[in-house]
């Protein structure tokens, strides 16, 4: 108990870890408050035309379908249209009906669009008479938010492992290893401590951002927590692997930049592919695939099944946990 | 002068080959290139919705090619709840009747107009092309650019840090001190070795990614951005590492830079969000800048470029005031 007092004290003193963990709180404030990114832009069409060159009416038209930008000359039409970041279609007059310009470099969906849409405008009198039925569905740029806030939680879980393992790494630096080994104090105990500290940092840093902006209902609080509590002690055991592997600070940060980006690109790519059979289940060997699904869950559903992703997450802990001790026995046998 | 200089680069370069520093950007570059060859330009494309027609009494006589006929309504039902962005139109009742998940306001109008001129045979119109780029292409250079920026901005800034580093905790710097030459080559030359091997990459990045004949075009804009950029990036990393006391600060002060410079700079340059911010941004005209040359519609603006170097000579006033600063302390 002494020794974890220690380690604490250790930490507080060192005011870059209390930052490294308040790193994910302050994105998820700025988030939070910077919300005003209106992100529904990104999936609306953009129309460019000219001035005085399509009728009131036109325009009006094309406002039903996206943003309509008006330019002077037929160049900066020409520009705007080409212009790699947006996917503008070009609308001009032509007669009683119109044509359309693109860049020729966007995806098919935009340039299928310009394709069909003189065909819309003809048939644009006739279009209001055939009746719509629209079903409700849970919200397209809520799902996108939701990736946002999962990848940030994520990181903010898993700074426990940042966190241990530059501790380690810096006591291994500045001789504190050495000290170690003569002080009466177990292995075990270290690694209990260690375990400890990072974890209570890694879960602290993923409450706090989870109440910044992750709004569940009350009766899925308690699965949440569940979940950051696997994830942080199972980013805290990593970090201990990490400290026990890089012999200096430089390797280390290497390490754990490899590990953050394996850990936040491999649930995200296969949540965007919808990766499904073999390579969904390779997926888990990763923690936070596990920690990732069960957040989305949480976040889209009212009733989310995820006691798959707390099982994967607990033989994960177990696995790992095993894994370190039966290293550390294997060293100590072999120094 | 020259001598000096080319001992000083001599070993700045071995210290890079000892720091695994080129290793590093050579197997970045293979990654990249294979993730752009292989990756990007195959898997990044969208169709426009798929329009699915349950028409039971065969009502609907000059239906388009583009329209998937269903069987069923269940058929429909289904289809349509696991392509949500797609468009179902239910004949059955004699009168066309279009059903799809909500989207967003005005893609569901277009979406719903979309669907009923499918009812009619299509007309055959293809838009005109204004520009010169395939989609392809497009993606290569764009892909190209941002790879580029994150290297340079990430892995470039890291690696001068990684070699100061180092050096400041032997004592190097302040062996430098009492040598018989001007202190300002120190830094010459630490940035000669970065803005070649930056320069280096940015070849072999555009020439592997964009193709031979295309690349030869746009190079020398390229060059010139990745120069600035480079010289930038290395600056700061020069200064923090004199200013920072050990690797560990530099690694947060690392962290907030690359993130905070980064992000609402991609996020404003390939979308078309619009941050009103945005351009009091500098890393956002240093990125358009490069985006703009490997486009080929190189930055023309002096204002632009009075502005790069007056920013790159600031930073090196900066960076020499640490560097004397750093050699004066007393170990």
């Amino acid at each position: 108990m002494k020794g974890l007092y220690y380690q604490l004290k250790s930490v507080w003193k060192d005011k870059l870890c209390i930052m490294s963990f308040l790193l994910p709180v302050v994105v998820a404030l700025a988030l939070n408050f910077i919300g005003g990114i209106d992100l529904s832009s990104v999936a609306e069409f953009h129309f460019g035309v000219l001035e005085s060159d399509l009728s009131a009416q036109t325009i009006v038209w094309l406002e039903r379908y996206g943003s309509v930008t008006i330019y002077k000359t037929q160049e900066e039409l020409t520009d705007a249209i080409n212009e790699p970041s947006t996917y503008m279609i070009g609308v001009k007059s032509d007669g009683d009906s119109i044509q359309t310009l693109v860049s020729g470099d966007e995806l098919d969906l935009f340039r299928q669009t310009a394709d069909t849409l003189p065909a819309l405008y003809e048939g644009r009198e006739s279009a209001g008479q055939i009746s719509v039925t629209v079903l409700e569905r849970p919200d397209m740029m809520a799902g996108l938010q939701n990736i946002f806030i999962s990848i940030t939680l994520i990181v903010a879980m898993f700074m426990g492992c940042t966190f241990n393992a530059m501790n380690i790494i810096s006591e291994k630096e500045n001789g504190v290893d050495l000290v170690n080994q003569i002080l009466p104090m177990t292995q075990s105990g270290y690694v209990i401590q260690k375990i400890f500290v990072g974890f209570i940092g890694g879960c602290l840093s993923a409450v706090l951002t989870a109440c910044c902006y992750f709004r569940i209902p009350v009766k899925n609080v308690l699965l949440m927590l569940v979940l950051i509590i696997l994830s942080a002690f199972i980013a805290a055991l990593i970090g201990l692997f990490i400290g026990k592997f890089s012999e200096s600070l430089m390797v280390g940060v290497v390490y754990i930049k490899i590990i953050m980006i394996i850990f936040m690109a491999v649930p995200l790519v296969s949540y965007l592919l919808a990766a499904g059979g073999l390579i969904s289940v390779l997926c888990y060997f990763v923690p936070s695939s596990a920690s990732f699904e069960g957040i989305m869950k949480l976040a889209n559903s009212d009733k989310p099944m995820i006691s798959k992703d707390i099982f994967i997450l607990m033989a994960h802990c177990i696995i790992w946990f095993l894994l370190y001790l039966s290293i550390s026995k294997w060293q100590k046998k072999h120094s | 002068m020259w001598g000096n200089f080319c001992s000083l680069f001599k070993k700045d370069c071995q210290m890079m080959i000892a720091g695994k520093f080129f290793l590093v950007a050579f197997g970045s570059l293979i990654i990249y290139t294979l993730f752009i060859n292989y990756g990007y330009v195959h898997y990044m494309n969208a169709e426009l919705y798929n329009v699915y027609l349950y028409d039971s009494q065969g009502t609907q006589q000059e239906v388009s090619e583009l329209i998937y006929p269903v069987a069923s309504l269940e058929e429909l039902n289904a289809v349509l709840s696991s392509d949500a962005n797609g468009v179902g139109i239910d004949a059955s009742s004699g009168t066309p009747d279009i059903v799809f998940y909500y989207g967003s306001e005005k893609t569901d109008n277009h979406r719903a107009d979309y669907a009923s001129s499918l009812l009619h045979q299509e007309s055959g119109y293809t838009a005109w092309i204004v520009g010169t780029n395939t989609l392809e292409s497009k993606q290569r250079k764009e892909m190209c650019s941002e790879l580029l920026f994150i290297e340079i901005i990430a892995v470039g800034f890291l690696g001068i840090a990684s070699v100061l580093f180092k050096e400041k905790q032997m004592g190097a710097i302040r062996v430098h001190a009492v040598l018989p030459f001007k202190k300002g080559l120190f830094i010459m030359a630490k940035l000669t070795v970065f803005l070649l091997s930056d320069l280096i990459f940015a070849v072999l990045m555009t020439v592997l990614n964009i193709g031979v004949s295309d690349a030869a075009v746009i190079l020398p804009a390229v060059l010139v951005q990745t120069a600035i950029l480079s010289l930038i990036m290395a600056l700061m990393g020069f200064g923090c590492t004199m200013m920072l006391k050990d690797f560990r600060q530099f690694s947060l002060a690392y962290v907030v830079i690359v993130i905070f410079a980064s992000a609402p700079v991609f996020l404003s340059a390939n979308t078309s969000v619009k941050m009103a911010w945005i351009d009091l941004h500098p890393f956002y005209h240093v990125y358009m800048g490069l985006k703009n040359a490997c486009f080929g519609m190189p930055v023309t603006n002096p204002v632009y470029y009075i502005c790069s170097i007056c920013g790159i000579a600031i930073l090196f006033l900066i960076v020499q005031t640490a560097f004397h600063k750093e050699m004066g302390k007393e170990g």
